[in-house]
């Protein structure tokens, strides 16, 4: 067949030959040619410079650009127990609970949403793991059992309101209710990715978590930057995500489509020099074809071999985290997993049953995702986050006065834990006072989780900002201090 | 142990202990000042300062200890590091380093029932551990020996001061307009008018010529997508290369500004300044009705004011104030309040919500970023907290009226009047429950007084009732937010020379401890004061009353005691009527100054109807906000509702705002009145006079004097035309924006605007009309090197269609557009098959499509000045895969010029005619037609010919104007 390009160029139109050859070299064909220039020269390789203030985004905003400073992780999981997981159930034990059983704690209940009772103890086991001997709950037996030593466990974290969408937003956005970009979009921004196949941040859910999209928004940041959300209901890979295949061609179609649409382009451009974004739109149909196929092989699992898919177990959870490690594995930058629609461990009530059968769900296959990660020599470079927007009420919430069976929300004092690169493993940080209701000691704010956050990625939280209505905005706002104790 | 001794030192302490601690101590300070001046403080130190022990240093403690305090208590000032290492009366408080030996983290721990401070309340535990740290890293402190200023009892106006805004005015963006004559050049034959020698010469200064004059081909379709958004008809194209009339430009001109695509175009631009959505925000809270039913009447409105030129000035009128506008506007003119009205709703916070607009009013009119002053002045502008504060007391007078008003008759079509008749019930009963819900609400939050004052009167404030806005109230609890306004009410009435609240303050301010032993004394003196309602006397039947009752022994009795007199009041004016008549006429202005506490609108238990909502138990709360729901649901599945305009309206009485100190709403500073900016408009402004005072606000944006408003619109209007505004950040005039390319230029086009009687009409034609716009965008290497960015404009920057532009171009060539004009939103990213203008769709905020997200469409959250510029493959998979593109591709290759064409050849020519509007070269040709000649796979279900039109679609010829 004979090269779009050549047969354009052959019959003498208004475009000289030699001037195109000049400009595209001869022989090459589209498809070479397009290869040689490389995506990421092609695409703009923007780097990032405090001096310089913001890359340039215009040409390709996804380029992979350095950190402020070198850090070991590279990538983001966060593993969102959204709806409040109870500290005093999973990851703080707090024995005094049962001195109280049923009498009010004589420190006084803290206000939150609903009214809260006498002392409720926790109806699981706890013990002592591995060397670091950390107690927690029989609810991420697994878990614990082969990695509480990778864990950094953060006893003291705070938030600021007891409402599901004012801390989901906090947690993920820095900020309760203003547009504010998240900190997926953030870091995305930040780094680039380093997949220009793949979307650079990717929000799993099966269904939508409260707060919803607001989770993982770019703002006033690009909307590239925004999380692709895949809901993980949809089993089949391509029903995942938009425009990834057209079902109305054959692949070797529009290859020919995208050749001669190449030469088109090509031809369109000879008269019109040097422009970037011409250059940029043309390689950008060459960068979707490939995206096409590797998107699909990202989310199908069914390319894992057997022994790793039964190293993670069945059930959503583990397909949500199997996808989360081949999409880092591709280099994604940020991958947030919601444990489920709306906020399943928002245990008000049947606090036992609800919380085992989540914990059920999600303990094997969080284990199996951190020793995959390790097997893949991925853990060195990869930040896990595990947590939710806030914890529970060690008192028992009323329900019509008298007292059920679950925990309010609690903003005062919760634990979520990290694991990975440049993470202190094996230890915990911070303390909430003899029952588990607020952080005492060393008390980490959702401000300050995030400025850990990004210094563990690279960054100065402080310089990692956005000029937008006259301010240079950031994650942190004007709070945010790193919690050196936990890094490595 | 020290700390032990320092305590006890404060009150019995032998003068000598006394003394050798003190010199102890300031032998321990001195060589940290001689230290800290050798080490300068760490920039995390600094950081942590300012972040953490200034915000509560400033709210919490400088009202009393600080050089400029009313009365300096126990002799200490803690507004400098000179300050506090001097100490006070009980001498040093800071022991660097460590906070367990350190008087001010003893007082603030609250632990010592003689040492609590501040008294009002204990700080916050991250306040204190915040204080406790920064002893512990030895209490650096940036700030010299100079004053602090203190926000709290400082003048409103004292900052910034005269001088700063003199100096501030300097500013190029505040400067009146320049009326210098038009530059001359060296080649007189170039320029047509005002625009091209202001251009010409700065390209002259640099050596450098303009480009020629673009084509006919390429000045037609610029000119038509600049203006309207579409791509100009092949015959259109064809006609105006062959017009050999010099005027026919001119001619195709006045077409497209008369064309309705103009304000479907521009009025588009206008939406991404106004934050433009079709619904709520929150998509689970809301559901499916996230849907606000009548957005769009503001997107209709906006269309029809651009495309009928409405003035400028009066389309900022109509927007802040169409309803106070007199003679009364036209119906369809209400709906421009939608500018106010459609933003987001943060969870119903509603100092978040008239934040947001007064930043859109601000950034989108004046360019000014008022909205960075909601928390502290400015840090580059000369705008303070007082300005931004005068302009929230405007939107706060102002409400939503729960029935937006109509603006076409109920009656003008059969299918409207069928759905007005069914929607009345749902109307009713919404009114029903939130009349009879306030009449309940407000009447229980007077009878509760006393439980209020007793739970003011014996727990420290909650953060959490500033931060009520979601709770879940049973009926029986107490109300945050009521709370929260007794605390500040009390506070403010407690003084000493307070007839009513005089004695509460000092009774409250005893040690509960001591109460009961001292209350006697104090109600004694009371007792002694003369009767009356002034200052420095006392309540006449507050006394009536403490003479008859044994003083209260704690502060629950103190509560309950007022709270009883005040009920009792109440309930007699209750029984009396609604304005109680004495039984003796000289206890009326007593009984009237009491029953205020309750009944003003200055009263904690007073809330505006409008609120009700917020006020209710959370099972009314969702039966209320239920039923409105409910009815919005009913409007959007109606095929037809009468249009309606979300207005706002005055509220009962305007709001006259006071300062939130560090934008905390349950920190008041000092009133300001209702004005505009003063860096605008004087030192002094003259407050708004008429009701709340939007009006007064939008006039004052189009005031003569003030240059802002004409810069900000005509720099818009040349980014547009142009690709590049001359002033690089259109929302931000402020220091930290960039100056314009060509101040003159900028300056000449506002002024122009009012000369045309704000036209926005006439300045785009003069913009248009000039020779600079039409030229050539092929790029000069000799100019290149000398302006890469074309920042001097040597040619015409070539632009890639926008979202809109790109959809509705699609839509146009393939034959397939629906030219019909607004009417409520449409699906345009779900629906392949959906032929509207782009314009008309669907804007959910929150679950904007991922294609509007691809394709850099404005974040519907806030004000947008202009879209950032994206190249990604999601953009091309759209091209490739979408079942929208796809559709328009096969309605193309079906197209009767098409379909009539009679062989492959002729059918090429056809598409790139269609497509293209030109003819195809013989390489084209060629090129074609060895593509439709290969057989397509036994998978592929598009034809060849249908393949071959999807990819003209995707052409960069057809996706970029030159």
């Amino acid at each position: 067949m004979i090269d779009p390009l050549e047969r354009l160029l052959e019959a003498g139109d208004a475009c000289s030959r030699r001037e195109a050859l000049r400009r595209f070299g001869a022989g090459l064909g589209v498809l070479g040619l397009v290869g040689v220039l490389g995506d990421m020269e092609l695409l703009g390789n923007a780097a990032w410079g405090a001096d310089t203030g913001a890359p340039d985004l215009a040409i390709n905003p996804l380029a992979p650009r350095p950190s402020h400073f070198p850090a070991k992780a590279k990538h983001l999981i966060h593993i969102y127990l959204n709806g409040g997981p109870s500290q005093v159930d999973t990851f703080d034990p707090k024995p005094m609970l049962k001195k109280y059983e049923g009498k009010m704690l004589p420190s006084g209940n803290l206000s939150t949403e609903r009214k809260t009772g006498a002392a409720l103890p926790s109806p699981f086991k706890f013990k002592k793991y591995g060397e670091s001997g950390i107690e927690i709950s029989e609810l991420f037996d697994r878990t614990a059992s082969r990695h509480i030593d990778d864990l950094c466990l953060i006893r003291s974290m705070r938030a600021n309101t007891p409402n599901h969408e004012q801390s989901m937003r906090l947690m993920n956005c820095g900020d309760e209710r203003l547009s504010r970009p998240s900190m997926g979009a953030w870091l995305t921004y930040g780094l680039g990715s380093e997949n220009q196949d793949l979307p650079g941040f990717v929000a799993l859910c099966p269904g939508l978590p409260v707060a919803d999209v607001s989770n993982w928004r770019a703002a006033f940041l690009p909307g590239i930057y925004q999380g692709t959300y895949i809901d993980t209901r949809k089993a089949k890979a391509e029903e995942l995500i938009e425009h990834i295949r057209n079902p109305l061609l054959a692949p070797r179609d529009q290859r020919r489509q995208l050749d001669l649409l190449t030469a088109l382009n090509r031809r369109h451009q000879a008269p019109r020099g040097d422009d970037a974004a011409l250059e940029a739109r043309i390689a950008s149909f060459e960068l979707a074809y490939r995206m096409q196929t590797a998107a699909l092989e990202a989310f199908d699992l069914d390319r894992e071999p057997r022994h790793v898919r039964e190293l993670y177990g069945e059930g959503t959870q583990a397909r949500q985290l199997l996808i989360a490690r081949r999409l880092i594995e591709r280099g994604v930058r940020v991958v947030q997993v919601f444990h489920g629609d709306v906020q399943p461990w928002d245990s008000h009530e049947n606090l036992e049953k609800n919380h085992r059968s989540l914990a059920q769900q999600c303990d094997q296959p969080i284990a199996a995702l951190l020793s995959d990660l390790k097997r893949l020599g991925l853990f060195e470079e990869t930040i896990v986050l595990c947590g939710g927007e806030f914890g529970r009420t060690p008192s028992v919430e009323l329900v019509n006065g008298k007292p059920g069976q679950g925990r309010d929300h609690n903003h005062w004092g919760f634990s979520v834990w990290l694991a990975g690169g440049g993470v202190k493993g094996g230890m915990v940080h911070g303390a909430t006072d003899d029952f588990g209701y607020q952080a005492v000691e060393n008390p980490v704010h959702v401000h300050d989780l995030h400025a850990t956050l990004l210094h563990l990625l690279g960054f100065d939280h402080t310089r990692l900002t956005y000029r937008h209505a006259g301010r240079d905005f950031r994650l942190t706002d004007v709070h945010g201090e790193v919690v050196q104790d936990v890094l490595a | 142990m020290m700390k032990v001794d320092v305590l006890t030192s404060q009150r019995t302490r032998s003068n000598s202990l006394v003394l050798g601690f003190v010199l102890l101590l300031v032998l321990g300070v001195a060589s940290v000042a001689a230290s800290a001046s050798v080490d300068p403080i760490s920039v995390e130190d600094q950081a942590f300062f300012e972040a953490r022990v200034r915000p509560v240093l400033v709210e919490r403690c400088l009202e009393c200890h600080s050089s400029s305090s009313k009365s300096l208590k126990g002799g200490l000032r803690l507004d400098s590091a000179e300050g506090w290492k001097a100490g006070g009366e009980s001498g040093p408080v800071i022991e660097p380093g460590r906070p367990q030996d350190s008087l001010l983290i003893e007082a603030v721990r609250y632990e010592d029932p003689t040492l609590r401070m501040p008294p009002k309340g204990k700080l916050p535990e991250q306040a204190i551990a915040d204080l406790t740290e920064w002893v512990r890293r030895g209490a650096p402190d940036p700030r010299g020996g100079g004053v602090e200023l203190k926000p709290a009892s400082r003048p409103a106006e004292s900052r910034p001061r005269a001088m700063d805004l003199d100096q501030a005015r300097r500013h190029w963006a505040y400067q009146p307009l320049s009326k210098a004559a038009p530059p001359s050049v060296r080649d007189e034959s170039w320029p047509l008018g005002r625009i091209d020698r202001y251009l010409l010469a700065a390209l002259e200064a640099r050596g450098l010529a303009p480009s020629p004059e673009a084509d006919r081909p390429t000045l037609i379709r610029r000119l038509t997508l600049d203006l309207t958004g579409l791509p100009p008809s092949p015959e259109a194209v064809e006609a105006f290369t062959r017009d050999p009339d010099p005027a026919a430009y001119e001619r195709l001109v006045d077409r497209l500004l008369a064309d309705p695509a103009y304000g479907e175009r521009w009025g588009r631009h206008w939406l991404d300044v106004a934050r433009y959505a079709d619904t709520k925000d929150g998509v689970l809270m809301y559901g499916d009705a996230r849907l606000r039913p009548y957005a769009y009447t503001y997107r209709d409105y906006v269309i029809r004011a651009w495309n009928d030129d409405t003035p400028f000035d009066r389309f900022i009128h109509e927007q802040l104030a169409a309803d106070l506008i007199r003679p009364e506007v036209e119906p369809w003119r209400k709906a421009a309040m939608g500018f106010l009205t459609l933003g987001r709703m943060f969870d119903s916070n509603i100092h978040d919500v008239i934040d947001d607009r007064i930043d859109t009013t601000t950034r989108g009119f004046l360019g000014l970023t008022v909205a960075c002053a909601r928390c502290h002045d400015h840090k580059y502008d000369a705008i303070g907290t007082s300005d931004y504060y005068a302009l929230y007391g405007v939107f706060a007078g102002s409400e939503s009226p729960l029935e937006p008003p109509l603006i076409e008759p109920e009656d003008s079509s059969a299918e409207i009047k069928t759905f007005e008749v069914k929607a009345k019930p749902f109307r009713d009963a919404i009114r029903a429950m939130l009349d009879a819900q306030y009449v309940l609400l407000s009447e229980t939050a007077r009878k509760r007084a006393g439980d209020y004052l007793v739970r003011a009167a014996t727990t420290p404030p909650d953060p959490l009732e500033t931060a009520i806005f979601f709770m879940s109230l049973s009926p029986e609890d107490l109300r945050p937010q009521i709370l929260a306004r007794w605390r500040r009410y009390l506070e403010q009435r407690s003084r000493p020379d307070d007839p009513v609240f005089g004695l509460w303050g000092e009774l409250i301010r005893l040690p509960e401890s001591e109460l009961a032993d001292r209350s006697a004394e104090l109600v004694e003196r009371w007792l002694s004061k003369p009767r009356g309602t002034r200052p420095g006397q006392l309540n006449p039947l507050l006394a009536e009353e403490l003479a008859r009752t044994p003083p209260p022994k704690t502060r629950a009795e103190v509560a309950r005691f007022h709270g009883d007199l005040l009920l009792k009041v109440h309930g007699a004016s209750r029984s009396t009527g609604s304005s109680p008549v004495a039984s003796d006429a000289s206890e009326q202005p007593a009984r009237d100054q009491l029953l205020a506490v309750l009944t003003s609108q200055d009263s904690p238990c007073y809330f505006p109807k409008s609120q009700t909502d917020n006020y209710m138990s959370r099972s009314e709360k969702d039966s209320y906000r239920g039923k409105i729901v409910e009815l919005d649901k009913l409007v959007a599945a109606a095929p037809r509702a009468a249009a309606r305009a979300m207005v706002m309206v005055e509220s009962e009485s305007p709001h006259d705002p006071r300062i939130f100190v560090r934008g905390n709403p349950s920190q008041l500073g000092d009133p300001v009145p209702r004005r505009f900016l003063r860096v605008l408009a004087g030192a002094e402004p003259t407050p708004f006079a008429h009701g709340g005072g939007r009006l007064d606000l939008a006039e004052a944006i189009t005031a003569e004097e003030n240059p802002l408003t004409r810069r900000v619109i005509v720099n818009r209007l040349w980014m547009h035309h142009f690709g590049e505004p001359l002033a690089a950040s259109p929302s931000d005039f402020g220091a930290r924006g960039a100056p314009p390319s060509h101040p003159e230029l900028l300056d000449d086009l506002a002024a122009g605007l009012e000369r045309r009687g704000w036209s926005i009409k006439t300045v785009q034609r003069a913009i248009v009309l000039s020779r600079a716009y039409r030229q050539s965008s092929v790029d000069r290497p000799e100019c290149h090197d000398v302006d890469p960015d074309n920042r001097l404009l040597w040619r015409f920057r070539r632009v890639r269609l926008d979202l809109e532009a790109m959809r509705d171009t699609l839509l146009a060539v393939s034959g397939r557009l629906d030219r019909a004009l607004g009417g409520r939103s449409v699906d345009v990213a779900g629906d392949a098959e959906n032929r509207r203008r782009t314009v008309y769709g669907l804007v959910d905020r929150q679950s904007l499509p991922a294609s509007f997200r691809a394709f850099d469409f404005a974040s519907p959250d806030v004000s947008v000045e202009r879209r950032p510029f994206t190249t990604v493959p999601q953009q091309a998979l759209f091209g490739m895969n979408a079942p929208f593109v796809v559709a328009q591709a096969r309605a193309l290759a079906t197209r009767p010029e098409v379909k009539a064409a009679g062989s492959p050849s002729l059918r090429v020519r056809a598409l790139y005619r269609l497509v293209l509007a030109r003819p195809a070269e013989p390489g084209e040709v060629a090129a074609a037609l060895d593509f439709l000649a290969a057989a397509p796979d036994q998978a592929t279900q598009l034809s060849p010919l249908e393949q071959f039109a999807q990819v003209l679609l995707l052409t960069n010829e057809l996706m970029f104007v030159d």
